[in-house]
C-alpha cells in the first residue's frame, strides 16, 4: 500500500467525493444521501477491485479530468461520456489503466446527469456520520475543487503479464441504457393512489418531463396530475426515497436520496429500488413514463441486480487474479 | 397481567419500507405511543430492517428486501407491539428552551398571508405563535426539531408551491406543528420566523442540544436583539 495524489485538472459543475451514502442516519433526521445513481457508483468500485461502497468520484456536467502520480487503475461509469487516457479514446464501463503522468479526461453527455470515477485503493477524504457522501445542507459538501490533490492509498502497481499495457477486460458487466426517448420508470402504488380517483390512469397514460427546478432533493415534473378531494392536511410522516408526491400545485414530485425526510402531501406511488438509478441520471427535459409494477415485481427487479452486481464482483477478482496485478 | 396494546396498522410503502401507525382514536395516544414503538423496534432491530424515519404519528420503516420482506417486517412489528412493556428506557426530564425570534417582513415572508388565512392581524399572529408551548416530537430532516402545539384558531395550510431555498434559523408552520430549518433548504411550510441562533452545529461532538420531548416557546426580538446574538449555538441556557 501506498499513498500518492491525483491532481485535478478539470471538475464539472459540481464535483465531489461519494459513496452509496449513510447507513442508520435518518433516525437522526440525515438523508442517507449518497450516489444519486448507486448501480454506476457501485460498478464503478466493483470494476477496479474495490468493494462497492468505497469513495469514489461524482461529476455532473461539465469535463472532469485528472493526472495520477503513479500508474491507477480507474472505471469510468455512469452517463454515456467521451473518456480519454493521454488523448487516446478508452472504453467506459471497464477497469482502465491511467499511467503516472497521464491526464484521464472526461468529457460532458447529453444522455445523462452524472459520471462516477473509482480509482482502485482507498480515496482520502473526511465523513459525517460515516460516510464521504457529500450533504450540502448539513454545510458538508465534499466538493473537488479544480487544481486540488487528493490522496489515494492504492494497492495497484500495473499488469506486468498482461500482452499490452492496456489490458482489455470482458466481464459481464450491467450496463444500464441512456436512451434518447422517454425512459420507462417502474413504480409500485402508494397509499393515496386510492384517494385520487383517476390518478392510477393518469399517471400512467402520460409522458412526465424533468424540469430545470429539479435537484439530489427531488425531481420535479411538469405533467398533468390530480388532486385529492376536500383540503384535509396530512400529518407530517416519513417519506422513502423514490416517493412520487402531488404537492398542491399542479406537478408531480420523485423524491431524491437528499429528500427531506418528513411530508405530508399525498402520495400516488413510489419508484422501485431498482428505477432509482435511472432516476439519478434523469435531467432536465428528459421525459419519463411510468408504469405500476406489483411489489412482488419491484423485489424479483432488486434481486436480480443484486444477483448481477455478484456475478460481475466474481468476475473482476478472476480476472485480475489471472491478469496477476503487481502489488505494492 | 400486563395489558396488551392495541395491535398495530403496518402498511407497505413501496419496495423496500412499510409505514407503521398507532389505531387510536385519539391524536395525543397516536402521538405518545408510536414514540414508545420506535424506541422498541430501535432496542430490538428486527432482521433486514435498516432505518426508520420518525413521523408525527406513524414510523417509516425502511428494510432491504434482499433479505427480508413487507409480510416479514408487518409480523416483527405486530410482534414488538404486542411485547409487555419491560419499564425500561425512563424518559429523561424535559428541558425548557426559549428561542428568541424575528418577525419582521424579511424574516416571515408568509406571516402576513398566514394571518389572514386565520382572520388575524400579523400582530396577533405572532402573539398566537408566542403563547403556544411547544414540544419537540422528533428530529426532522438535517435534525431539525419537529414542535406540536401551536395555538392557532385552525391548523395552517402548506404552501402551494414549496420554496426552494429558506434562510438557517427560519422558523416555519404548518398544521399544528412548528419546525426550525436547521440549514438553507426546501419547504413546503409557511416561514413566519427566524431565530438568530445556530441550530445544528455538525462540527460538535452533538450537532444539537435538543432531544425529542424537550420544551419550547418562542419570544419576539427585534434586530438590535438579533444582531447580539450573530450565530450563537443555540443552548439552553438563558431561559427566563
Amino acid at each position: 500500500m501506498i499513498d500518492f495524489a491525483l491532481t485535478i485538472t478539470d471538475t464539472g459543475w459540481l464535483t465531489t467525493f461519494q459513496d452509496l451514502g449513510r447507513r442508520d442516519a435518518e433516525r437522526l433526521g440525515v438523508p442517507s444521501g449518497g450516489a444519486a445513481d448507486q448501480h454506476s457508483a457501485a460498478v464503478a468500485n466493483l470494476l477496479v477491485g474495490n468493494t462497492r461502497d468505497a469513495v469514489l468520484i461524482e461529476s455532473m456536467g461539465g469535463e472532469l479530468a485528472f493526472v495520477p502520480e503513479r500508474d491507477v487503475l480507474v472505471a469510468v461509469t455512469g452517463a454515456p461520456s467521451r473518456v480519454t487516457v493521454g488523448g487516446a479514446d478508452v472504453v467506459q464501463w471497464s477497469p482502465v489503466l491511467v499511467p503516472a503522468g497521464a491526464e484521464m479526461r472526461i468529457s460532458e453527455t447529453p444522455f445523462g446527469m452524472r459520471v462516477y470515477a473509482a480509482v482502485a485503493g482507498a480515496l482520502e477524504t473526511e465523513r459525517f456520520l460515516g460516510s464521504a457522501a457529500p450533504d450540502a445542507r448539513m454545510g458538508f459538501t465534499q466538493q473537488i475543487a479544480r487544481g486540488s490533490r487528493i490522496v489515494l492509498r492504492s494497492w495497484f502497481a500495473g499488469f506486468p503479464g498482461a500482452t499490452f499495457p492496456q489490458a482489455l477486460f470482458r466481464l459481464p458487466v450491467p450496463v444500464p441504457t441512456f436512451p434518447a426517448g422517454p425512459w420507462a420508470i417502474d413504480a409500485v402504488l402508494g397509499p393515496d393512489s386510492a384517494r385520487i380517483r383517476g390518478i392510477r390512469e393518469l399517471i400512467e397514460s402520460s409522458t412526465y418531463a424533468v424540469t430545470d427546478r429539479s435537484n439530489h432533493v427531488g425531481l420535479r415534473l411538469n405533467g398533468p396530475v390530480l388532486h385529492p378531494e376536500g383540503d384535509d392536511e396530512i400529518v407530517s410522516h416519513g417519506v422513502p426515497i423514490g416517493a412520487l408526491e402531488v404537492p398542491h400545485a399542479d406537478e408531480l414530485i420523485v423524491l431524491g436520496r437528499y429528500r427531506t425526510l418528513t411530508a405530508g402531501y399525498p402520495i400516488v406511488g413510489f419508484a422501485t429500488r431498482t428505477a432509482l438509478a435511472r432516476l439519478g441520471q434523469a435531467g432536465p427535459g428528459r421525459e419519463l413514463r411510468f408504469r405500476w409494477v406489483e411489489r412482488s415485481a419491484a423485489a424479483h427487479a432488486a434481486a436480480t441486480a443484486e444477483e448481477s452486481l455478484r456475478v460481475l464482483e466474481t468476475s473482476v477478482h478472476s480476472a485480475f487474479d489471472a491478469l496477476a496485478p503487481a502489488r505494492l | 397481567m400486563p395489558i396488551l396494546r392495541e395491535t398495530v396498522t403496518v402498511e407497505p410503502y413501496g419496495d423496500s419500507a412499510v409505514m407503521v401507525s398507532i389505531p387510536a382514536p385519539d391524536a395525543a395516544a397516536r402521538r405518545c405511543e408510536i414514540v414508545a414503538f420506535r424506541s422498541r423496534l430501535l432496542a430490538r432491530r428486527p432482521h433486514g430492517v435498516v432505518d426508520v424515519v420518525s413521523g408525527l404519528e406513524s414510523l417509516l420503516v425502511s428494510f432491504d428486501p434482499l433479505v427480508t420482506s413487507f409480510e416479514h417486517v408487518e409480523y416483527a412489528a405486530r410482534l414488538l407491539a404486542e411485547l409487555p412493556d419491560s419499564g425500561t428506557g425512563a424518559a429523561q426530564p424535559a428541558r425548557r428552551f426559549a428561542i428568541p425570534v424575528l418577525f419582521d417582513a424579511e424574516a416571515a415572508p408568509d406571516l402576513d398571508e398566514v394571518a389572514g388565512e386565520l382572520g388575524l392581524t400579523a400582530d396577533e399572529a405572532i402573539e398566537r405563535i408566542c403563547r403556544s408551548q411547544f414540544s419537540i416530537s422528533l428530529l426532522a430532516a438535517a435534525m431539525a426539531p419537529m414542535m406540536d402545539g401551536l395555538d392557532t384558531p385552525r391548523p395552517v395550510r402548506r404552501r402551494a408551491e414549496p420554496r426552494t431555498d429558506v434562510p438557517a434559523g427560519s422558523i416555519m408552520i404548518a398544521g399544528v406543528n412548528a419546525i426550525i430549518q436547521p440549514f438553507p433548504g426546501p419547504t413546503g411550510w409557511r416561514v413566519v420566523g427566524r431565530t438568530p441562533h445556530t441550530i445544528v452545529d455538525i462540527h460538535r461532538e452533538r450537532p444539537v442540544s435538543f432531544d425529542p420531548g424537550d420544551l419550547v416557546r418562542f419570544t419576539r426580538i427585534d434586530r438590535a436583539g438579533a444582531a447580539r446574538l450573530d450565530g450563537a449555538f443555540l443552548t439552553e441556557e438563558g431561559v427566563s
